[in-house]
């Protein structure tokens, strides 16, 4: 009976505290619901895409699944089960804000603007805006786009790059990428400008990939991190384990084999740049107090 | 709420300008697919009134096969399968000058005439029969009978409902962002994603389309009352979306 | 042409996206007919507030009903979808926010169905219900809304198929509904006519049943 009381008393001190001054923080709320639920996409092979089983797969979420769940068990003491949604470039950082999700794992480039409203990872791809047109078309990269018809994601960091870079383009914005490659494919528009990750993905899935070529230097840099709210390190730090032992033992580079190379999913070679870059972001944040090997913060 | 409002944000910089340019997109669109949808509608609806059966099926067909289909999927084939059918030339033409804007004119004045027909069927067929026989007996032939006696009353009877699927219309064309069309909604989604206001950007929104309904209920209720017909009460339903 | 899409994906866009069995929390009947159901119920009180006697009441439910039939169903979604989680300081699939912007956004149409219903009553009846020593809440329930019911079926009808075309519009927020799995095969196959064509098909099947038994309805409970 009295425990009976005291339960009913801490229910309803849960209740009353869950709607006090403190949130609580995403890795309370993973301990007590056993669910990290991460915000992806479902139609960016090979990061995240529904398959032709209709399984929803791809390599940010295997990152998610391989190294970062392992990561928060250990810390929660219980096994974590991974939830995933639909994110959309307009609808991430609302949907992290908003509790939604805990982290978004897919194809967001961390930039300065963003930070303001959400922490980074560790970068865990390198890649930058290209351009995807139909094999020879007189598009050879950004100096030959002006009055040209391009179509871009809504949303995405490389319109306003391009918008501002080139103000003579006609840019048609689409609310997703389906939508903007079936533009490029039926010639609405004469190229489609995107990471050029992003680009090598939707060639690799293309009815005829030799049809397409991507095409320009990257015109801006985009390393994509795994967004997070702001103001958790000991979440991010999580995170970052994780992906640092993914790196330092070389299994994330098995991984990215497995999507990226030659016999992969979407083939994009890793350039030596990229691979340093990688190891020296992980190198460096074992440097920082989070980045201790073992658990971070006791 | 861990929410901070910012109202600046739909001053500063390109937003103002953004807003104006998608009510421009939004008023340009609907009024030209209304003007569409008029016209068919008359038609479709007329048609369907007609006395020559094959003319009937015609409309009914039109009518029910458009009325039943969602708009987006609409959207979804006037940009993107209907162009191929198209002669090259001309395809590259229209890509080059706004095609989604006229796919979305499309889409919305081929939906909304099938369900303008409708009402003006309705219109047409509250008219007693009395009075169109007696226009023939006056030796009109029945295409005059129709465009000096049949159809002025019934536009004047159906003002009410017309004025509802006009605001429809309106307001339906803000699925044309699915397709990339600039128009209202799309941009308060572009406000959104510059500056992540999203309550500030969609109060923003939200307040014009309700301004533009008003506005356009308050001036047909005037145009109503200057001309309704003394002593018919328009009978005629519709009011759904 | 090549319609063999249709067939190779038949499992996906059916039973995926209109019935939401597989993968995805989706499809168009499980937003439909529970969006219908929930925005029946909070019509009701809707309409019956915009009937109620004191301003206190009836102002508000206008003012509601004028908001939503105001604004754009689009507008509507993108509300619930970045305000929703804001203020209940809860993740919401998108299955929750497609369906709670069509609940209230249905009610305010499906409450002016419901007052119009309510109106259709006879006033003779009313007062005979209360010359009879029925309390007024008695009289709505046994005598006023039984009736307005069977006079609202035919309206009821045309709404949900109206509702089941806008859940089409669920897919910009990524729920994955019909339209949404026409668009993940789309980018795989890339074969929109047929896709396109397809879906309207099937949407065309539904609805037009549907707006056939509306009016069988509307011929059955015709007032003799």
């Amino acid at each position: 009976m009295k425990r009976l009381l005291i339960s009913c008393l801490a229910l309803a001190a849960a209740a009353l505290s869950a709607g006090a001054a403190r949130a609580e923080t995403t890795l309370e709320k993973i301990a007590r619901t056993g669910t990290l639920t991460i915000g992806t996409r479902t139609g960016s092979p090979p990061f995240a895409y529904v398959d032709k089983q209709n399984q929803w797969v791809g390599f940010s979420i295997d990152l998610v699944e391989k190294f970062i769940v392992p990561a928060l068990s250990k810390k929660v003491g219980k096994p974590v089960k991974v939830e995933k949604k639909e994110s959309t470039p307009a609808t991430r950082i609302p949907l992290l804000t908003s509790n939604a999700v805990d982290v978004i794992a897919e194809t967001m480039t961390d930039t300065k603007e963003r930070r303001e409203s959400v922490d980074f990872s560790l970068t865990f791809f390198y890649t930058g805006a290209q351009f995807l047109v139909k094999k020879g078309s007189p598009i050879t990269g950004i100096d030959t786009v002006a009055g040209k018809r391009v179509a871009a994601q809504q949303g995405a960091t490389n319109a306003r790059i391009l918008r501002e870079k080139v103000p003579t383009v006609q840019l048609r914005e689409f609310p997703d990428q389906p939508a903007a490659f079936q533009a490029l494919a039926q010639g609405q528009v004469q190229a489609y400008t995107n990471d050029g990750i992003q680009l090598a993905g939707l060639k690799a899935k293309a009815p005829n990939p030799n049809d397409w070529a991507i095409v320009g230097a990257f015109y801006s840099n985009e390393p994509y991190g795994m967004a997070m709210r702001k103001n958790e390190p000991d979440f991010r730090n999580l995170v970052n384990q994780g992906l640092a032992e993914a790196i330092e033992s070389g299994k994330y580079f098995e991984l990215y084999e497995k999507y990226f190379g030659p016999k992969g999913e979407v083939p994009y070679p890793l350039t030596s740049e990229a691979k340093r870059l990688l190891q020296a972001a992980a190198a460096e944040f074992r440097k920082t107090p989070g980045g201790a090997l073992g658990s971070p913060g006791k | 709420m861990n929410y901070r409002f910012d109202w600046s944000v739909l001053w500063s910089g390109q937003s103002g300008a953004w807003l104006l340019h998608g009510v421009l997109t939004t008023l340009a669109m609907s009024a030209l697919a209304w003007l569409l949808a008029l016209f068919l509608g008359i038609l479709a609806g007329a048609l369907r009134t007609a006395p020559l059966a094959p003319l009937r099926a015609l409309a009914t067909g039109y009518v029910e096969f458009f009325r039943n289909v969602p708009l987006l999927v609409w959207m979804f084939f006037w940009y993107f399968a209907a162009p191929p059918l198209l002669a090259e030339n001309l395809r590259d033409w229209l890509f080059d000058h706004g095609a989604e804007f006229w796919a979305g004119t499309m889409a919305l004045g081929v939906y909304h005439g099938a369900r303008f027909s409708e009402m003006i069927r309705a219109g047409i067929q509250s008219i007693p029969k009395t009075q169109f026989e007696a226009a023939l007996s006056t030796g009109l032939s029945t295409g005059q009978v129709y465009r000096l006696v049949v159809l002025p009353i019934a536009l004047r009877l159906i003002i009410p409902p017309l004025t509802n699927e006009s605001l429809n219309l309106l307001k339906n064309s803000s699925v044309a962002l699915t397709i990339g069309v600039a128009e209202l909604t799309f941009q308060t989604r572009q406000i959104e994603t510059y500056t992540a206001k999203a309550f500030e950007a969609l109060t923003a929104g939200t307040l014009i389309y309700l301004v533009l309904c008003l506005t356009i209920a308050a001036v047909m209720a005037r145009v109503e009352r200057r001309f309704a017909i003394p002593g018919m009460i328009a009978r005629v339903g519709g009011a759904e979306r | 042409m090549d319609f063999g899409v249709i067939y190779r994906n038949w499992d996906f866009l059916i039973v995926q996206g209109l019935f939401g069995i597989g993968n995805f929390v989706g499809g168009t009947l499980r937003l439909a007919i529970p969006a219908m159901l929930l925005g029946f119920i909070l019509g009701i009180f809707i309409g019956l507030a915009r009937l109620a006697r004191s301003a206190w009441i009836r102002v508000p439910a206008t003012v509601y009903v004028e908001f939503f039939r105001g604004v754009p169903l689009v507008m509507v979604i993108f509300w619930f979808w970045f305000i929703l989680p804001v203020v209940l300081r809860i993740p919401l699939p998108e299955y929750g926010i497609a369906l709670a912007a069509f609940i209230f956004f249905e009610s305010a149409y499906l409450g002016e169905i419901i007052r119009a219903g309510i109106q259709s009553v006879p006033r003779g009846q009313i007062e005979a219900a209360a010359s009879s020593g029925l309390s007024s809440a008695q009289t709505m329930r046994h005598v006023v809304l039984p009736q307005a019911l069977r006079n609202m079926i035919p309206a009821l009808v045309t709404q949900f198929i109206v509702l089941f075309k806008d859940t089409s519009l669920a897919s910009i927020i990524g729920y994955v509904d019909l339209t949404k799995a026409a668009q993940i095969v789309n980018n795989r196959e890339i074969r929109p006519f047929e896709l396109y064509i397809f879906i309207a098909a099937v949407y065309w099947l539904c609805t037009y049943a549907m707006s056939r038994y509306a009016q069988y309805l509307e011929r059955r409970l015709a007032p003799a």
